[in-house]
């Protein structure tokens, strides 16, 4: 913790005499001085200690499979079960900011240098400075290195070597001197070396491109990605030559980095992306993938991202890989599987439908059906309720009278999910002309497009339509012309705003990650944003967190007005609950 | 003045000064600082760990002792810390324990569902009587702005513990991160007859 409390010197004193009588006592033996790499330790190979001191550092897991102790605040029992190293200091150690609250970074490379306030400069940089200011850059440091016995002392007792007495919210670890070792072990190699992908001058980046996508879709990824990286790279003669001369440490001027972007384009059946992802990643390591687009599935990629450990940031897919506990990919939203999973949520939590009513969703068998129905089952089945009666179509099957009367007579559905494009347009005709009507139909606006406005009038009372982006600004809320009339304009527009809410997002992460080149860091400090309301996207928000993946969580329900430019009624809040 | 009414009078004024002492000492010892508070409870309704709805004002204002704070579920370093004191009261309370109403509230509505809260109260193994709880974001904006702890955005999240007497419904407000004996001893004396 950044803050720390003053106490009685004598007691601190004491308190590590004791420490380390208790720790000689006990047989703590200094295997390795400040900096050192030991080759493993307690007769453990590099790899099994490194895996232990993981389980401990993230999972908060000790080597016998029992969860670490420790006492917060004074007097509280905690165990690693509720939260672990990693919770505050953060997968990389590099620490974390929330609410004023600080926590200093605990690897290695940090925590086994000294603490100055000042960054320590070079004699040619002291000769540079007024002579009344050379006592500040020459103070001794406020916290000297940690060796292995002081950060035993601090992770037991709370003291670090300065004496000062860590904030009580620093679990004072219950730690034997085996674990002890491992955890050291592991916070030594923890962000040791900067990331692959960054050089003195350059930060290399990647963007995946597939093929199939239109062109004007790839161009509205690309060329604003470009455009912004050299933009940014124009002025990058004003911040070196201020990183030069400049004397500040750790601020963004000597962090400041040219980058690079490579367009990996992908090409064939994505079985065999892999191996091109492989190819290029060889020959061109990268430090992070910036946005991408694919007509197809993301997974090929999500699966590269994920197994070497390299962020991809905000790709265009309507196909994000649904996951709790995937890392490395931060999408704009769980794609169409958000639209199923909003259904589920306004049917579930704001309708409130009986549970002896019948729900059918009819959708066609092809990714973009399963997408939408496995949104709704799932968070269907998580608010506790049955099944819904799936229909999926097979290849050329196209959703008929007959199919629908036969459908209604038959199940008596009193909901309908037609996850359908415009051929949604004529069914809604023969649902509503129906003898069994049910009562309420849902629809997506992602696959109506431009039919989202031909929806027949006398229907429009008991259809609901998914909408996952921020309404039309306006007085009236009307549904936009564009998007009628030139649909593939409105996506190649919905394309360049995700471009450049990535570019607002990139830029504050540049600034927020400093000269911690860490992949795990990049995310992090993504990770420890302020929400990013329509201003910065065409989602009604951007959030974000540890661990969250999905920046856009929301999806509106909504019910049309009449006529051929009809008024958007909004049924429900972003976020359903 | 006679014998009597000057034995009265000192009396009363010896009364004053030993509670005042008693007050003084109390203050002393204490090593946070609290406030007593009175708060409209916005009349809303919010969604708990299980997916049920939760008339806020009514579950509040209940003839059980109180205490509720502000987290999310991904959040570092504070949270943690406060879920653990929840935790923490509900084991020194022992049997007394689901006499407490535990109250988390979300700040991060958008991404805490009720699933996510459940497996965070499980994280913690909160007993009975702890809640958390989740809404529209308006809702939730409301019910800070009702206990003046409004935040624009999570991250802009401190520390804050209200503990409810249903003796007199008003509220003890904590700004700081205290021990686990001290909130007990804030519970006891909200609880007191």
């Amino acid at each position: 913790m950044n803050g720390y409390s003053k106490k009685n010197g004598l007691t601190v004193v004491s308190v590590m005499v004791a420490c380390l009588i208790g720790m000689a006592l006990f047989g703590w033996n200094i295997s390795a001085s400040a900096g050192e790499q030991p080759a493993g330790v307690v007769g453990l190979s590099r790899v099994e200690t490194l895996r232990l001191g993981e389980n401990i550092y993230r999972k908060g897991i000790l080597p016998s499979g029992k969860p670490v102790t420790a006492i917060v605040q004074g007097d509280m029992p905690i165990d690693g079960t509720m939260f672990s190293c990693e919770s505050c200091h953060m997968r990389s150690g590099l620490g974390s900011f929330e609410g004023g609250v600080v926590t200093t970074p605990t690897n290695g490379a940090n925590i086994y240098k000294p603490q100055f306030t000042l960054r320590r400069l070079t004699p040619s940089e002291m000769e540079k400075i007024p002579r009344y200011l050379a006592p500040l850059y020459l103070a001794p440091p406020r916290r000297p290195a940690y060796t292995d016995e002081t950060l035993a002392v601090a992770l037991h007792e709370g003291v670090d070597p300065s004496g000062r007495i860590l904030h009580p919210v620093m679990p004072r670890y219950f730690l034997d001197d085996r674990d002890m070792k491992i955890l050291v072990y592991y916070l030594k190699a923890l962000s040791a070396e900067p990331s692959t992908g960054v050089t003195d001058t350059t930060i290399r980046f990647a963007t995946v491109v597939t093929d199939k996508v239109p062109p004007e879709e790839r161009d509205a990824v690309l060329a604003p990605l470009e455009k912004y990286v050299s933009g940014r790279n124009s002025r990058a003669k004003t911040f070196e030559t201020r990183a030069k001369y400049g004397f500040f440490a750790e601020s963004m001027d000597l962090s400041y980095r040219r980058l690079s972007l490579s367009r990996w384009e992908l090409q064939g059946p994505p079985e065999t992306w892999r191996r091109q992802l492989e190819e290029y990643y060889r020959q061109e390591p990268v430090f992070a993938i910036l946005g991408g687009i694919t007509s197809g599935e993301w997974q090929p990629v999500h699966d590269f991202s994920e197994e070497h450990r390299i962020p991809c940031i905000l790709p265009i897919t309507d196909f994000p890989v649904i996951s709790e506990t995937a890392w490395y990919t931060l999408y704009f939203s769980k794609g169409l599987y958000q639209e199923g999973e909003a259904v589920a949520r306004h049917l579930g939590m704001t309708i409130d439908l009986p549970p002896d009513k019948v729900v059918v969703q009819i959708f066609h068998d092809t990714r973009e059906g399963r997408a939408f129905s496995a949104g709704f089952q799932e968070t269907w089945q998580g608010l506790g309720r049955q099944p819904p009666l799936n229909r999926a179509l097979r290849t050329g099957e196209t959703i008929t009278k007959e199919f629908l009367q036969q459908l209604t007579d038959r199940e008596k559905p009193a909901v309908i999910l037609l996850w359908a494009g415009p051929e949604a347009v004529a069914a809604l005709e023969t649902i509503a002309a129906s003898a069994n009507r049910p009562e309420l139909v849902y629809l997506s606006s992602t696959l109506l497009k431009q039919s989202l406005a031909k929806l027949p009038d006398q229907a429009r009372d008991f259809t609901y339509v998914t909408y996952p982006y921020a309404l039309p600004q306006g007085a009236s809320a009307q549904l936009n012309q564009d998007q009628t009339k030139v649909p593939q304009t409105a996506t190649t527009v919905r394309i360049i705003e995700k471009m450049r809410s990535l570019s607002l997002i990139l830029t504050d992460a540049l600034m927020m990650m400093g000269s911690n080149y860490y992949r795990d860091r990049f995310l992090e400090v993504i990770d420890m944003m302020q929400d990013k309301p329509r201003s910065y996207t065409n989602y009604e928000r951007l959030s974000f967190g540890p661990g969250q993946r999905y920046a856009s969580k929301g999806c509106y329900i909504l019910q049309l007005g009449k006529g051929l430019n009809p008024e958007l009624i909004r049924k429900s809040d972003w976020v359903i609950h | 003045m006679s014998t009597r009414s000057l034995l009265l009078t000192v009396c009363f004024l010896a009364t004053l000064a030993v509670l005042a002492h008693a007050s003084i000492a109390e203050a002393a010892d204490r090593k946070y600082t609290r406030s007593i508070e009175s708060y409209t409870v916005p009349d809303v309704t919010l969604v708990d760990q299980n997916g049920k709805k939760i008339p806020f004002k009514s579950y509040v204002e209940t003839d059980q002792p109180v205490v509720l704070d502000f987290i999310y579920a991904t959040c570092t370093t504070i949270c943690p810390v406060l879920s653990a004191s929840f935790l923490n009261l509900q084991n020194r309370l022992g049997p007394d324990a689901p006499k407490a109403r535990l109250i988390s509230i979300t700040i991060d509505p958008e991404h805490d569902t009720p699933k996510i809260m459940k497996d965070y109260l499980k994280r913690y193994r909160a007993k009975p009587g702890w809640d958390f709880l989740t809404g529209s974001r308006a809702d939730i904006d409301r019910v800070m702005r009702a206990f003046n702890a409004y935040i624009p955005d999570k991250m802009s999240h401190y520390q804050l513990t209200l503990i409810r007497s249903p003796r007199d419904g008003k509220w003890v407000r904590i700004k700081e991160l205290i021990s686990s004996q001290e909130l007990l001893e804030e519970f006891r004396q909200a609880w007191k007859k």
